[in-house]
């Protein structure tokens, strides 16, 4: 959340303001507007709906973690299992700063709903995904399973928000059984992702096919 | 701190409580199971195989606890020790069992040590490897370097001090069960065990009892210590100097002389003697890659698991020492009860029965006592002692005496010897042994 004065800024602030005082979201964009003494049409002209502004809240959330972990020393060297890792917990800790928000807006969801408020994060964590999916494919770490690779972005997503789920159920002493569901079940994600057996298996059967073509 | 971490074989554990206790209520079945194959057995052929039937059990139950890590397995380690509470099979089974956890990935000993410090690693110290130079009982310990001086610093595995409490609540009624044993007369042997345990979790703990302790034995020959460094330690951190050496096992196993043997193993009785009969605070886990030889210099670490003894009780526990006892039943009789091993409800004829059986315990267990220098390496020795636990976990005339008997203290000064005697025996180490000298005035 940045400390500019831009209508975003202010509108993404007041946003979580009202959300944090009266643990709904604002009655309307009129209602918000009418708060920050801000025009209709300038409001619209940054979000087109009260989704969008809540949008905007969580994807920022994203970006804000992804530019924080790329920036580290460490990063460079990384493979992707390590970013991936680096990026949840970074991510985890930034939630300190609004659990209350994300305890009164994401604790009430099932794993599989999607509201429209939730997409635009999904969408930021894909693009985060991407070049980081691609790395892994060339360290090695993940196997390319050609059709099958589509599938790997969306089973993140559902597994980020099971991080956030387990995290806001999390009682323990610094959220460190938090840390512990991370770390495993990144270990056992990479775990399905590597080239195994099965890979070996289909490349194989390939070879065999366009050897009876030839014939 | 032996097993080395190879980063590819490990295993998952079993994380979340659910999970653990699916695994546990699974193993619950099996036994069970095992119980059916049993009776069916015993219908179909008349035979009473009890022996195979607790082998069939332990096999599974110690697969089971080695899958959870954690504290099912520290506490089958600690019932393995108190020989008396398991039949022989599970004996054999949790004798073996190893303490191990899965390595912990760089981005979270980043983690820790931001929560803890506040900083990255690379900022605390000049250099540190991101790779675990091996594991240690719940984390695993990275080299590093500051200012020249080499370190072993040793990070502790996120949520383990917070799920060994929930497994510890979910492994008891099934270990209860598995054991036979009721919670009336086991229950403080398990609150001093899960006291112990949770005390490991607390680094900063740690880090003041290896200061006492190693500055307590400084002067004691042929021992080395760690440095410990509290400004790079906190209740998940702990920061040692590298010490240079072979586990204590491996140089067990290797072409060692008898006198290179001698000198390691004396440092050995000394250090605990010592700390037993002198400080009444000690090391309570003798397992060999708690300790580095280094020529033959012996190197204690990992102070994460220590007793402390009354005064009062420590007088009652090592007043069986003194020979006299030996000769006179009723003397050892009223030692007996002075521990509540014997009770006042208990019929003459089950007093007798404890006292013979502890007269002939004793007789063994205290035997490099009546020597000025024991041969530990003498086989039928430590066979002797093996077996001797064997037959006392195998009476079931035994186990069938029920009410809260002993101390819970006792569990650890068990511990410590049976873990001393064994290491010597592995050691094949000649010592020097002396009584306590308040024994016998």
């Amino acid at each position: 959340m940045s400390s500019d004065d831009s209508p975003r800024s202010r509108i993404l602030a007041a946003f979580a303001a009202h959300l944090r005082e009266h643990g709904v979201r604002p009655r309307s964009v009129g209602s918000l507007a009418r708060e920050l003494d801000l025009p209709e049409r300038e409001f619209y002209r940054t979000f087109a709906s009260m989704d969008a502004v809540e949008g905007a809240l969580w994807s920022d959330w994203i970006d804000r973690t992804a530019v924080e972990v790329a920036s580290g020393e460490a990063w460079q060297g990384f493979g992707a299992r390590e970013r991936l890792l680096t990026f949840l917990f970074a991510l985890t800790e930034d939630a300190l700063d609004q659990r209350s928000l994300l305890l009164l807006r994401w604790q009430p969801l099932k794993l599989v709903e999607r509201p429209r408020w939730i997409v635009p994060l999904e969408h930021r964590y894909a693009a985060f995904l991407d070049p980081l999916i691609r790395l892994g494919m060339e360290t090695g770490e993940i196997a390319d399973r050609y059709l099958l690779n589509q599938a790997i972005p969306p089973l993140f997503t559902l597994h980020l928000r099971a991080v956030v789920a387990f995290h806001l159920n999390d009682e323990s002493s610094g959220f460190e059984r938090t840390d512990a569901f991370i770390e495993k079940s990144v270990r056992l994600a990479f775990d399905v992702l590597r080239p195994q057996a099965v890979d070996s298996a289909v490349d194989f059967a390939r070879f065999l096919s366009s050897c009876s073509c030839r014939k | 701190m032996s097993e080395v971490i190879d980063g590819t074989g490990q295993r998952e554990i079993a994380s979340t409580r659910l999970t653990r206790m699916a695994a546990l209520a699974g193993t619950g079945a099996k036994v069970g199971v095992n119980y059916l194959k049993y009776y069916g057995r015993r219908t179909l052929t008349g035979e009473t195989d009890k022996e195979s039937l607790h082998a069939a059990n332990a096999a599974q139950v110690y697969k089971t606890f080695s899958q959870l890590k954690g504290g099912p397995l520290k506490i089958a380690q600690m019932l393995s020790i108190d020989q008396n509470l398991l039949p022989r099979a599970y004996v054999r089974e949790f004798s073996q069992a190893q303490y191990s956890a899965p390595p912990l990935s760089y981005p979270l000993v980043v983690r820790v040590f931001r929560r803890e410090f506040g900083r990255d690693p690379l900022d605390v110290f000049d250099q540190f490897e991101p790779h675990a130079a091996h594991g240690a009982s719940i984390g695993q310990v990275h080299r590093a370097e500051k200012s020249g001086r080499r370190l072993a610093v040793k990070v502790q595995y996120p949520g383990v001090a917070d799920s060994l409490r929930s497994d510890l609540r979910a492994v008891k009624p099934l270990a209860l069960q598995v054991l036979g044993v009721r919670e009336a007369d086991v229950g403080d042997y398990f609150r001093e065990v899960e006291e112990r345990l949770v005390e490991e979790t607390d680094y900063a703990l740690e880090l003041r009892r290896s200061v006492t302790l190693s500055a307590a034995c400084a002067h004691l020959p042929n021992l080395r210590f760690p440095e410990y460094y509290p400004e790079w330690s906190s209740p998940r951190i702990l920061t040692m100097s590298w010490l240079d050496g072979v586990p204590l096992d491996r140089f067990a196993d290797s072409g060692a002389s008898q006198d290179e043997r001698d000198t390691v193993g004396q440092a050995l009785w000394d250090f605990y003697d010592f700390q037993v009969h002198q400080l009444h605070l000690f090391h309570a886990d003798p397992h060999p890659g708690n300790f580095l030889v280094d020529g033959t210099t012996l190197c204690p670490l990992d102070f994460g698991c220590t007793k402390q003894l009354e005064p009062a009780f420590y007088r009652k526990q090592f007043r069986f020492l003194d020979p006299a006892l030996l000769s006179d039943p009723q003397l050892l009789e009223t030692a007996l009860a002075d521990l509540e091993i014997v009770l006042a409800e208990d019929s003459c004829e089950a007093r007798q029965e404890i006292v013979t059986l502890c007269q002939s315990s004793l007789a063994l267990v205290a035997e490099p006592f009546r020597h000025e220098t024991f041969d530990f390496g003498a086989e039928d020795f430590m066979r002797a002692v093996y077996e001797m636990g064997l037959e006392n976990g195998g009476n079931e005339r035994l186990r069938a005496l029920r009410g809260r008997r002993g101390s819970p203290h006792s569990v650890y000064v068990n511990r410590v010897y049976f873990g001393l005697y064994t290491l010597l025996c592995r050691l094949r180490a000649r010592v020097r042994v002396q009584l306590p000298d308040w024994i016998g005035r």
